[in-house]
């Protein structure tokens, strides 16, 4: 799996779809260890992380570098150790978008989801300088 | 609850795998040590509980369609919250 089938589905006119192992699951959701990523190039920058448990219960993520440039979320070395990242380059750092009637959809900046690219298994993980983020960081529409 | 009573240095084994161990004193903070398998996460409680519950918001019941949030054309959202209000 390349990066640029992770990170970047401008380049294709379809969706791509990726299978992501979570071992321990999302907080919340320890027995959920499946997911599907869709990135549909219409939806750019967001992307689906679906389970995979016939629930069809999804969340609406997006790499961080499109909506907080300046979010440098700093992963402790057990949890890039667990995931067997030795090079930051390995990391795809995607956050949770929690999508509000009526009110602005936010992004979860305390709790992001690391996968590592070359195994595509990945950890919703709590960074070392979490409490400097917000957990409900309002997204502008554009 | 089980409740035991430790002295700093002392430790508490848990199904043989997991040391929970009294490190220090520090006027009302008590510093815990924890060893345990990196498969085993371990997290404070209020950080779990608030990232358990913004999940919990998250989820959707499927993938509904993003255009009437986003529009296409601006798929680039704006980090400052001020920004809003000249779009909408």
């Amino acid at each position: 799996m390349t990066t640029a089938e992770l990170t970047e589905p401008t380049t294709r006119q379809s969706a791509a779809r990726d299978i992501i192992q979570l071992p321990l699951g999302l907080l919340g959701f320890e027995n959920v260890k499946q997911y599907v990523l869709t990135a549909n190039p219409a939806e750019e920058p967001f992307m689906w992380f679906q389970m995979m448990d016939n629930s069809k219960r999804a969340f609406l993520v997006a790499p961080p570098s499109r909506l907080v440039p300046d979010y440098r979320p700093d992963i402790s070395d057990d949890d890039a150790s667990f995931l067997g990242i030795t090079d930051p380059s390995d990391a795809v750092v995607l956050n949770i978008v929690t999508l509000r009637n009526g009110d602005r959809p936010t992004v979860n900046l305390r709790g992001p989801v690391v996968i590592n690219r070359r195994t595509l298994v990945g950890k919703q993980v709590i960074p070392n300088n979490a409490a400097q983020y917000s957990l409900r960081h309002p997204l502008a529409a554009a | 609850m089980l409740i035991l009573s430790r002295k700093p240095g002392e430790s508490i084994v848990i199904d043989g795998r997991i040391v929970v161990k009294i490190v220090r004193l520090d006027g009302d903070m008590v510093k815990v040590g924890i060893e345990a398998a990196k498969e085993v996460p371990i997290h404070r409680q209020e950080v779990y509980d608030e990232i358990q519950r913004n999940n919990q918001e998250a989820l959707t019941a499927g993938r509904p369609p993003l255009s009437r949030l986003f529009a296409k054309a601006n798929a680039r959202p704006h980090s400052k919250p001020d920004a809003v209000a000249a779009g909408r």
